[in-house]
């Protein structure tokens, strides 16, 4: 690959690559891609951080992986190969998380499991990565975790303050079920909360950006 | 002299008017005390060839024996517990209704209407003033008029409501119901759910120490009275039907959500909907049919392990939120199911999920709710096949040049 | 680009094998800090319900190991006769396993806690006091819930029916009703209620209403609102494990010493 000096062009497609998921092309708000651990993950900030953390590491090497290996993957094994790379990283991912953040890796039981099963990594992988060279590949990871990262600690920090009167586990809003005056609100605790404060981010995203409101037919 | 006011204040909110900006709250008052210009004929809002408006007050006449009933329990039941050793619930109710003077005794008519209206009336208020702002919000928002839909919703919500409910969470739940229920779908006529439910169950989800269990009577239990319903009590083995009386329970008085207790005054409403042909006949034999085959089905299984097993048909009729929500909730006409046929398997599905729930779930001892906005996810895929079958039918009959 | 079935083939060996290298050198090195780890939160748990937990600073493992090393002591019971049983290992001994082996548990008898099965053995943990002698015992209690089975640890003084505290460590409740068994200000108003009535039978329950201070209702606790079936589940689940088939008989050793 020659990359010996950076022409403006590459330096806007990496530009590009890094900053475009975060509104223009979230995977969440508008591909609607990985929402199902955004339901489980965010009740609280602190498992909404760290399932972020994980998935933007995970989808930023399987990038990575993939592209470097793009042109020595036989197109009929791709996907099995891409699933078990992605596969491995999140294993090794989740061994980590047991090892040294046990207590929050306890909360996010089966989740940081299930990013093997998360759309946006895959997605990625396919759509990506096997077209596109190692460094740009991984800040398209980069990128794409950070859009999901943003919603869902948007939606976290929604559910934790209202719904547990708390952030990063430290009281704000005093409950009143331990001698404060505000009533927590349950439902936000409750899954659909988090397709409720996902809607009310695509409606709000869109308002400014009318160009992502789909035909309808 | 009022329509001489309105049509001199008519000009001010015109198009060149000084309160152009207002016109859609001018246009909200003049409607509701005159009948429109133009009123909805066509196949707009309901699909149906009724004016819309007309319609809306003629259930909202059906629901007055239900509020009259609601206002007296509420009271009758807190003067129950007042005058049997507990006392009256700190609060701003309390504080007014002792500077009256009435005193509390539940043989006393007049004190139980005035401390009921207490507790109804500010509910009906706050549930008004919050749905009213943000139908204008969003009907000056989006540059058309406020209709009238919420007027019947607006009755609707605090008659499925505890007494006890804080006025701030019914403000956030009405909030909620009407914009993530109505508006984000286009206003009147567009939602697929009912508002007033929708309010409800964003209630009982967020706040459900305060709309379940110990709720349903305004004042401070005597020692060891449980006020739980007559079906949570049922459902936690603590009573059975056989403590109860069937006449108490048709006609009401006992702890429930406001309207929902008195069987007998929401029939006076069903009454009046069928006569009128407001309501669908199908809707509400489809509701007590459904239940009465779960009913069935769940006497002959086991009532062994199960006391809600054995509650017999006739009773589920009477107790909880099931004739209010046959009458009042599975008959809306915009979230039901519009087909003839539909309607029937709609109110079947209402009326054997809301009995299936009952007994079987064992956190919610009342599934009325949850099963009308479960049938109201379905009514259209229960119109498309009923369509679909009607069309298969005719295609069959007249051969197969009618596609 | 066409190279043939045999590159596939190789190609696809290589990858898993390099994968499975990774993955499996990543699960062995991490291994041992995971299972410290897991001993270190039950330790920690019943150090907090044993009310030896410090009060302040911080709570790292040392601090957490330290004091589980100084002031608790395992011990296996035999639960039909509530002795000390010497002859199974305090240290290899896992209670999910021996309920689902025949050789060491048997068929609970009905119960309203639906336990399903009973070990014949116990293992239950003494807190010390500064001399060495016994102080409290913390016995392991499970029992269903609303939705889920609840787990968790009583402390129970030396005197075999003084409650010190409750906790559950794993439970899949609602949250913001059942999942308040979790909330301190509960679980503070368990301290100083007494299990046994003056006959030995069990009399600690969860009831509605409102339950007095502990000298004066000692045998009754507040529910929680809304959570009629998951407290009721906690009074089920108290009244089989003090019981005859549960920690009774130890229990009732307990109290003869003290007496």
């Amino acid at each position: 690959m020659s990359e010996h000096v950076l022409d403006p062009a590459e330096t806007e497609r990496r530009k590009k690559a890094l900053l475009d998921p975060l509104f223009t092309n979230n995977p969440i708000a508008l591909q609607v891609l990985g929402i199902c651990s955004a339901l489980a993950v965010t009740t609280k900030l602190e498992t909404a951080l760290v399932m972020s953390v994980a998935l933007t590491v995970v989808v930023a090497f399987s990038n990575l992986t993939v592209s470097l290996l793009r042109r020595g993957i036989p197109s009929s094994i791709r996907i099995i190969v891409q699933l078990m790379i992605i596969a491995s990283l999140v294993i090794i991912t989740d061994q980590i998380l047991k090892a040294y953040l046990f207590d929050i890796s306890r909360q996010l039981s089966v989740f940081v499991g299930l990013i093997i099963t998360n759309c946006i990594v895959m997605g990625r992988a396919e759509a990506y990565a096997m077209q596109n060279p190692p460094w740009r590949s991984f800040l398209d990871g980069v990128g794409n975790g950070l859009g999901y990262s943003m919603v869902l600690i948007l939606v976290a920090f929604v559910r934790e303050l209202f719904g547990s009167g708390r952030l990063f586990g430290v009281s704000v809003l005093p409950l009143d079920t331990e001698g404060g005056w505000y009533v927590a609100n349950g439902l936000l605790v409750l899954s659909p909360a988090a397709f409720f404060l996902i809607g009310i981010f695509i409606w709000v995203l869109r308002w400014f950006r009318p160009e992502q409101i789909e035909e309808g037919n | 002299m009022l329509r001489g006011w309105l049509d001199r204040a008519r000009p001010l909110f015109e198009e060149q008017g000084r309160l152009h900006a207002l016109n859609p709250l001018f246009e909200a008052v003049d409607t509701l005390l005159y009948t429109p210009g133009h009123v909805t004929r066509g196949a707009a809002h309901v699909r149906d060839g009724l004016d819309l408006k007309r319609m809306m007050m003629i259930v909202v006449i059906a629901l007055m024996p239900c509020m009259g009933m609601a206002i007296y329990n509420t009271g009758y039941q807190s003067h129950l517990w007042v005058g049997g050793g507990g006392a009256p619930l700190p609060g701003w109710q309390s504080a007014l209704y002792a500077q009256l003077g009435l005193g509390y005794s539940a043989a006393d008519p007049v004190a139980c209407l005035v401390l009921g209206a207490l507790y109804f009336v500010p509910q009906l208020v706050v549930t008004f003033a919050v749905g009213g702002a943000i139908e204008v919000l969003f009907a000056s928002l989006r540059k058309h008029e406020v209709n009238e839909g919420f007027f019947v919703t607006g009755f609707l919500v605090p008659l499925t409501l505890p007494p006890s409910l804080p006025l701030w969470q019914l403000a956030l739940g009405v909030a909620f119901g009407v914009i993530f229920a109505k508006e984000i779908f286009g206003g009147t006529g567009m939602n697929f759910l009912n508002p007033a439910l929708v309010v409800r169950a964003f209630l009982f989800f967020a706040y459900p120490a305060q709309i379940s269990g110990d709720v349903w009577v305004a004042a401070m239990p005597p020692d060891a009275i449980s006020s739980a319903t007559a079906l949570s009590q049922l459902a936690a083995g603590e009573i059975t039907v056989a403590d109860l009386s069937f006449t108490t329970s048709f006609f009401g008085l006992h702890p429930g959500s406001m309207g929902e207790t008195s069987t007998f005054f929401c029939l006076l409403g069903a009454g009046l909907l069928l006569l009128t042909q407001v309501a669908s006949w199908r809707t509400m034999l489809g509701v007590v049919a459904g239940a009465f085959l779960a009913a069935t089905l769940m006497n002959v299984a086991d009532p062994t392990t199960n006391p809600m097993l054995a509650v017999p048909f006739h009773w589920h009729l009477v107790l909880g939120g099931f004739a209010f929500g046959t009458v009042f909730m599975a008959t809306d006409p915009v979230s039901s199911a519009f087909t003839d046929r539909g309607r029937l398997l709609y109110g079947v599905g209402i009326g054997f999920f809301a009995i299936l729930v009952r007994a079987v779930n064992p956190a919610y001892p009342e599934g009325m709710m949850l099963a009308i906005l479960f049938m109201n996810v379905f009514a259209p895929l229960i119109d498309h096949f009923v369509v679909e079958a009607n069309m298969r039918w005719r295609r069959k009959r007249y051969g197969r040049g009618a596609a | 680009m066409n190279r043939g079935p045999l590159y596939t083939v190789l190609f696809a060996l290589a990858v898993a094998l390099v994968c499975s290298v990774l993955v499996s050198s990543a699960a062995v090195s991490l291994a041992p800090r995971q299972a410290e780890n897991q001993a270190l939160d039950r330790e920690k748990r019943i150090l907090e319900v044993a009310g030896l937990l410090p009060t302040s600073g911080a709570i790292t493992r040392e601090v957490v190991r330290a004091q589980f090393e100084a002031r608790i002591r395992p011990r296996i019971i035999r639960l039909e006769t509530g002795e000390a049983d010497t002859s199974v290992d305090v240290e290899a001994f896992d209670p999910r396993r021996v309920v689902k082996d025949p050789k060491t548990s048997r068929v609970a008898p009905a119960n309203a806690a639906q336990v399903l099965r009973v070990p014949t053995h116990a293992r239950i943990y003494e807190a010390l006091d500064d001399a060495g002698g016994i102080e409290r015992v913390i016995l392991p209690i499970e029992g269903k819930g609303l939705w889920s089975t609840l787990y968790g640890y009583l402390a129970v003084d030396r005197d075999g029916t003084t409650v010190r505290g409750l906790i559950y460590y794993a439970h899949g409740e609602t949250p913001g009703l059942g999942g308040e068994v979790d909330n301190p200000r509960w679980r503070a108003l368990w301290a100083g209620r007494k299990i046994f009535d003056a006959h030995g039978a069990v009399r600690l329950q969860v009831v509605k209403g409102r339950a007095g201070p502990p000298e004066a209702d000692p045998h009754r606790v507040d529910s929680i609102s809304g959570a009629t079936l998951t407290t009721n589940g906690v009074t089920h689940m108290l009244a089989f494990w003090m019981g005859e088939h549960g920690f009774g008989p130890y229990l009732a050793g307990l109290r003869g010493a003290a007496r």
